[in-house]
This record gives structure tokens, C-alpha cells and sequence, in this order.
């Protein structure tokens, strides 16, 4: 259906995707997952589940409610930390030749920076994408006490610097949704020498079971993701892409094509495929075959031609 | 290998109160699937709800499974709704499944409510594989949720019934009914069922010095080891983790590995 992948192909700050479509970070794994339904490296990369220097045991379960049109989760970052991720987890991308944007988490700008140092100096990796947006780990507060780094465009400024020092290779923001004005995190991410932003991150929010008045979550509180999201999200990509200069990758709640290709419209370059994956582990891969047929039938030469194009 | 292909739905009746039994066709699941693994069923084709729901092979037959379930909520509510010659997208097979091993001279499996679900094939490929059928205690609320005694029935097996009101069999818990039956070291136990009687089985195992293998279930979103939601605390780190994901690590156990108490009070809430 591509027949001609270079009307595909993006760049993304400095990262050349062979189409706008990646995934979220903690919704396919290390790839090898999903490398069971198809070939991961046809999909423009793929963002792997947040790495810390060391291995994370995640939150006490229950970590997951099903919310309509959505999910909560709180996960909590589990992960096999990096030394695992080397040697276990990029192997395999590197052998099927998936182009690989390794999300990373850490407590302090420094553990941030040497994450990315580790994962450039290995070579396990095409691009950075820094959490600074996780809303489900309780060690995640800035200095200044708020709850989430990217709530605190001070804390962006400096987490971005030392990351940016650490490393050449291009470097993604993910920034949360739950703030004010979403411009504000973006141009200081931008300011301090990110090459992109993620939009969004998970909305904050809670359920609870009436007839036990328990919190749904062990955690109480979680993320919540999913189409119930995506007009939020779209809202966000659309009013960051006025002020940025530096591309931006949309995601929430993209289940199809169509709902891909809002994102491009609303200013996104590329785009993420999230929870969808859960419920169609081949969604992503749809979605690049979907955007292929929509600019044959729109007689669209280039993907590019639509970042931003919503007709006013 | 594992699917997503969407089946045909051959029956779909209703087992008891709550509890339905369907029937769906793919030849290529049924060669691939083994008793104790599951599958990701899509419940609605609209996007909400959301998420696919974990059920596990009830009955696996040459040209297709049956899947029994009960209605939790809202998707499988919908999905009660689906009647034969339409089509359900089913994911899998997933899990690992329950080891078969001939060589133990006593298999009891140990059913609690709707726990009874993966026993029925369960029943069949011990019965083929050790030349006898597995003994079993069914136990349930009441008498009309004691399901699937006759299948087990039909492969010989000793069934022992129990109740909690004591409205058909003995008034009993399942792992007192097991208590009974004296498990010593040469038995196997299989459970499933609600938390409380899986701690207590597993406990009863423990103290006969028997094995005991336990098949959990958990709320999941992708059921394939990569949403982190079903995980369960292991008594014990195993490669530095701490927590064990149903889907993939599981969904069968040895009881031996759970931390019990941990896992109770997270999910029998």
C-alpha cells in the first residue's frame, strides 16, 4: 500500500522516521512484544517503556481501570533498568533494524543526563525522549514541590539542559497535560534545547468502586489514557504547534488512521499509537498503511503537507 | 504461534445465572492452544469499552474452544449479547498453561465458582495423557453455580461437590472438601477460584507436602507482558523482579511462588 514510502517520511528534529508513526512509551514494551504480529521496523520508530539507571518495581496492583473510552493506569514505571535494557532489549531492535527512541526516567537532572549518555555512548538508541511527566511515581516532584517536573517550567529548563549537555542525538520532551497553559512547558523545553515535545502525557484522574468505597487503584490515582483523551490532546497539539518552533509528536487516544492524521492537522509531525496497541497490537502498523491510502485519495504527495494544515 | 482472527460464534447458551457458554470456530487456535492459556476477547467494536477481557480455554475441540464466563460488567454484559454466526476477534493463544506431567501418580483439580472455566479441557488432557481422569472437587456458592459437573462426569472423573449453603454436596469450602481427600506428597493439586480459596488450598497443599498449581486471574489491558497492569508479588526476586505478570509469566503458578497475603489484599477487594 506504500508504494511510494518517501511521501511518508518525516524529520523529526533531527531524526529521520521512515513515517510519522510511532508509539507510546509503556504501551508496546521493548518492541519484542509486538514483534510477534509484525515487523516492529516498519513502523517510523519505536519508543521503548521508561528506563531508570536501575530496575523499578512499579506500584502495588491493582494498576489498571477500565474507564469509558479509556483506562486508568498506575504502573508505577516498572522497568528491567538500563544495564538489562543493553542487554536484553536493544539486541533485538537492532537486529530487525527498528529505528529506536529509548524513553528514559530518572530521579534528578544528573541521573537523566547519564541515562542518555549510557544509551548514546552504547549505541541503543536514535533519539532521547526524557518522562518528565510520569504521574504515577511518588518520587517524581521537582524541587519546588511540584508534583510533576513538567509542571514546573523551571524544572523543565534544568532537567532539558543537563540532558541536552549529555547528549548529541535528538532530544524529545514528554510533557504532562495536567497544567494551565501548555505553551509555557513546551517553549521551555524548547528554550533549553529540545528538539521536540510529546503531547500529552496521561490526564490525571481516579475511580472508585461504590459498593466497596475503595479507590479502583492501589495507588488511588492514576492516568488515565485512551480515546476518551484525544480531543484534549489534539487541543494541546494545536495550541503548542502556534508558539513552537521544534517539532512535536501528538498522542492520546489515536486509534486509526483518521484519528492519526487529526494530530498531523492540529501541528503534530509525527504521532503515537498508545493504548490502542492493547486492544489491537497491530493498530500502529494499520495506522501507516491508513495515512498511506488518505494522501492517495486526497492526491497528497508528501505526509509533510499536512503537519499543521487544518483549514481554518 | 498466536492469532487475532476473527471467530465465528457457534452456540452461545446460557450456563447458569450470570454465566454463559460460547462456542467459537478457529481451527488455528485450537491446534495452537493448551489447557490453562487464554485468550483476549474484543467485547464491543465500538471503543468503548475499551479493552479486550482475558478468558481462558474452557473446552479446546478440533475446529475450535468454548469459553465460559460471567457477567462482571458492561463488556461482558455486551458480549453475552453476541449470537451464533456472527463473529467475536479473539487474541491468542496466550499464557503458559498447565504442565502435564503423567508421571504423578495423583492429580485433584479444585474448583471455585466461575474458577471452574479452564478445567473441562484440563480434565480431558490428563485423563489422555495418564490413561485416568484427575479427581475433582467442584465448589461453588450454591447449587445452580455448580457448573460443568456432567463434562467432568464424562471423562470418569470423581466429582465431589460442595456448596457453601450446602444446597447440593457437602457444606463446604473447596479446600475443606480437598482436606478430606488426604493429598500426600505424590498429588498434584490445579486451582482456580476466587483468592481466598486458592490461599487456602494452596495452604492445605503445603501442609500435605503435595504441589500445587494455581491459575490466577487479573485485570489486564494487552494480556501479552507489556501494559505491566496484571502483575501479582512473588514470595521471592527472580532476576531482580519482584513482580510476576499473569499474562505471561502465569497465568498457571505454583502456589509456592505467590505471596498470599500480599496478593489478597490487593485483589479481593
Amino acid at each position: 500500500m506504500t508504494s511510494d514510502a518517501a511521501t511518508l517520511a518525516v524529520n523529526l528534529g533531527g531524526l529521520r522516521m521512515k513515517n510519522p508513526v510511532t508509539v507510546a512509551s509503556g504501551t508496546f514494551g521493548y518492541g519484542e512484544e509486538y514483534g510477534r504480529y509484525f515487523d516492529v521496523a516498519r513502523l517510523g520508530a519505536v519508543t521503548t517503556k521508561s528506563i531508570s539507571l536501575k530496575p523499578r518495581a512499579g506500584n502495588k496492583p491493582p494498576r489498571l481501570a477500565e474507564t469509558p473510552a479509556g483506562l486508568l493506569n498506575a504502573i508505577g514505571l516498572q522497568n528491567v533498568g538500563v544495564e538489562r535494557f543493553l542487554s536484553q532489549k536493544v539486541p533485538y531492535l537492532r537486529k530487525c533494524n527498528a529505528t529506536i527512541i529509548a524513553n528514559i526516567y530518572g530521579h534528578s537532572p544528573e541521573e537523566y543526563a547519564a541515562l542518555a549518555r549510557r544509551l548514546e555512548a552504547e549505541g541503543a538508541a536514535d533519539a532521547i525522549e526524557a518522562n518528565l511527566s510520569c504521574p504515577n511515581v511518588h518520587d517524581a516532584r521537582s524541587a519546588r514541590g511540584a508534583v510533576l517536573v513538567s509542571q514546573d517550567c523551571q524544572a523543565i529548563t534544568e532537567y532539558t539542559r543537563a540532558i541536552r549537555e549529555a547528549t548529541r542525538l535528538p532530544l524529545y520532551i514528554k510533557l504532562t497535560p495536567n497544567v494551565m497553559n501548555i505553551q509555557e512547558p513546551a517553549l521551555a523545553a524548547e528554550a533549553a534545547g529540545a528538539d521536540g515535545v510529546c503531547l500529552i502525557n496521561t490526564l490525571l484522574g481516579m475511580a472508585i468502586n461504590p459498593e466497596t468505597r475503595k479507590p479502583r487503584l492501589a495507588n488511588i490515582v492514576g492516568g488515565l489514557s485512551g480515546p476518551a483523551i484525544r480531543p484534549v490532546a489534539v487541543k494541546m497539539v494545536w495550541d503548542a504547534a502556534r508558539v513552537l518552533r521544534i517539532p512535536i509528536i501528538g498522542t492520546g487516544g489515536i486509534t486509526d488512521a483518521a484519528s492519526a492524521i487529526e494530530f498531523l492537522l492540529a501541528g503534530a509531525t509525527a504521532i503515537s499509537v498508545g493504548s490502542m496497541s492493547f486492544r489491537q497490537p497491530d493498530a500502529a502498523l494499520r495506522i501507516v498503511d491508513g495515512i498511506a491510502e488518505y494522501l492517495k485519495r486526497h492526491q497528497i504527495a508528501d505526509v509533510n503537507q499536512l503537519i499543521g494544515a487544518m483549514k481554518p | 504461534m498466536r492469532y487475532i482472527q476473527d471467530c465465528e460464534v457457534v452456540t452461545h447458551d446460557q450456563a447458569a445465572p450470570s454465566h454463559w457458554r460460547m462456542r467459537l470456530r478457529s481451527e488455528d487456535i485450537a491446534r495452537a492452544a493448551k489447557p490453562g492459556q487464554f485468550c483476549m476477547v474484543e467485547v464491543a467494536e465500538t471503543l468503548s469499552p475499551f479493552l479486550r477481557r482475558p478468558m481462558c480455554f474452557s473446552e479446546i475441540h478440533d475446529d475450535g474452544f468454548t469459553l465460559l464466563y460471567k457477567i462482571e460488567g458492561e463488556g461482558t454484559r455486551l458480549l453475552s449479547q453476541r449470537v451464533p454466526g456472527q463473529t467475536c476477534s479473539i487474541q491468542g493463544p496466550l499464557g503458559n498453561g498447565f504442565p502435564i506431567v503423567p508421571e504423578i501418580p495423583r492429580h485433584i483439580i479444585v474448583s471455585g465458582g466461575i474458577g471452574v472455566a479452564p478445567f473441562p479441557a484440563l480434565a480431558q488432557a490428563l485423563t489422555d495423557a495418564c490413561g485416568r481422569p484427575p479427581e475433582v472437587v467442584l465448589a461453588a456458592r450454591n447449587r445452580e453455580l455448580l457448573l460443568c459437573a456432567e463434562q467432568f462426569e464424562s471423562f470418569g472423573c470423581t466429582v465431589y461437590l460442595a456448596t457453601d449453603d450446602g444446597s447440593a454436596g457437602k457444606k463446604a469450602y473447596a479446600a475443606q472438601m480437598l482436606e478430606r481427600l488426604a493429598p500426600d506428597p505424590g498429588t498434584r493439586i490445579y486451582a482456580c477460584g476466587p483468592m481466598v480459596m486458592m490461599s487456602a488450598t494452596a495452604a492445605v497443599a503445603a501442609q500435605a507436602g503435595a504441589s500445587c498449581l494455581v491459575s490466577l486471574e487479573a485485570q489486564m489491558a494487552c494480556g501479552d507482558g507489556t501494559c505491566l497492569s496484571c502483575v501479582v508479588e512473588a514470595k521471592e526476586e527472580r532476576e531482580g523482579e519482584k513482580m510476576v505478570r499473569v499474562c505471561v509469566d502465569g497465568p498457571v503458578f505454583d502456589a509456592a511462588l505467590i505471596d498470599w497475603e500480599a496478593h489478597s489484599t490487593a485483589y479481593d477487594l
